[in-house]
């Protein structure tokens, strides 16, 4: 991820509001966590799994906290669950950043799956996304996502691709 | 020893502002009986119980944080300790409620009721204050250290499964008890949680 899509999303974050992240370390968004992990603007909860990660912003939601979840395409799956349980069955809102591996232009066979299974997941636990692929677009998708989610009180995905995690 | 008996033990000893965090099932009915409030945080799903007490925890560090958490439960997210170590938590107490069964699944044996051992697998994870209790005296003098001080405590209290006759039935959802626990948590802590819109953004 370059260093100025980084910085987009960090201002992004706070303009929304967010001030609690909650994230397992992923090489896409190393770059990313690396920024938010040092800056003292976020309570920072970094978590063994996805999973996890879910409860822990839950709990700092209903706390007043602003949480963001920094989750990549592999671990939305481990996250299913607890958004299924929590999220759903409490409707509690979720601002998620998802680097979305598998994507087209995504070469690396491995990621392949993903497309298959990330943005029909984020469909069935009633999740709605959006896909960023340039960098400008960035800071506006990440505050209508934040916007959205806490008024609508379910999770809200930005999916980022092309350009914005190269 | 009973569960209820030691939640009974519990509930009269913390005050009226403590949050209290419930696993999932037998557990939040008996506390629910106990000690009905709007700082209780009930019927939290298998494997997220230490979870959402964590993110509380941490964004609440003025406020007692009580955790009742089920063995299985925390089994399915036993990370959950590891992370929550590493916050160094100053306003949290864990307890363990360990049937070493899954009782509201039908009651197979857990892996507790096996050779896994809670108290020395948080130890582990970075809780040094960790233990095991088997008594009920042994219960309320380790809750009332826990209580009485502050700091990360990991309390696994062994006991029997079954639950008491003629619990009230706990009326509300998910939904409205997320509702009732972020409105009493805005007009205690001066903060804004909901707050639908009206206007594009």
């Amino acid at each position: 991820m370059e260093a100025a899509a980084v910085q987009a999303v960090v201002q992004a974050l706070k303009q929304a509001g967010v001030d609690f992240i909650s994230l397992l370390p992923d090489s896409d968004f190393s770059d990313l966590q690396y920024q938010v992990a040092a800056d003292k603007h976020f309570t920072y909860v970094p978590v063994s799994n996805e999973a996890i990660g879910v409860g822990v912003c839950a709990g700092a939601y209903l706390s007043g906290k602003r949480p963001a979840l920094l989750v990549p395409t592999s671990g939305l799956l481990v996250a299913a669950w607890p958004l299924t349980s929590i999220c759903m069955a409490w409707s509690l809102p979720l601002l998620m950043l998802i680097p979305y591996r598998g994507d087209i232009g995504d070469a690396f066979w491995l990621m392949g799956p993903y497309k298959d299974t990330t943005e029909p997941l984020l469909k069935v636990l009633n999740a709605p996304y959006r896909v960023v692929s340039k960098r400008e677009e960035i800071a506006q998708a990440i505050i209508d996502a934040q916007g959205s989610t806490i008024s609508w009180q379910r999770p809200v995905a930005v999916l980022l691709t092309g350009e914005t995690i190269k | 020893m009973k569960r209820f008996d030691c939640l009974k033990i519990l509930a009269g000893m913390i005050d009226a502002k403590t949050i209290v965090v419930a696993n999932v099932g037998p557990i939040s009915r008996e506390w629910n009986a106990l000690r009905p409030s709007d700082a209780n945080l009930l019927q939290v799903n298998l494997g997220l119980c230490a979870a959402v007490g964590l993110g509380i925890s941490v964004s609440l560090p003025g406020r007692r944080v009580v955790i009742l958490d089920g063995d299985g439960n925390l089994l399915l997210n036993l990370a959950s300790l590891a992370d929550m170590a590493n916050q160094d938590l100053k306003n949290t107490l864990h307890i363990v409620l360990d049937n070493e069964a899954y009782e509201g699944g039908g009651g197979l044996r857990s892996a507790t009721g096996g050779k896994a051992d809670l108290s020395i697998i948080a130890r582990g994870a970075g809780i040094p204050e960790s233990c095991v209790v088997t008594t009920l005296e042994e219960f309320e003098n380790k809750t009332r250290a826990a209580l009485n001080g502050a700091g990360h405590h990991f309390i696994v209290s062994k006991v029997e499964k079954g639950s008491v006759a003629n619990l009230p039935t706990i009326t509300l959802d998910g939904k409205e008890a997320k509702y009732r626990f972020a409105r009493y948590v805005e007009s205690n802590e001066g903060v804004q949680i909901l707050r639908p819109r009206y206007t594009h953004i």
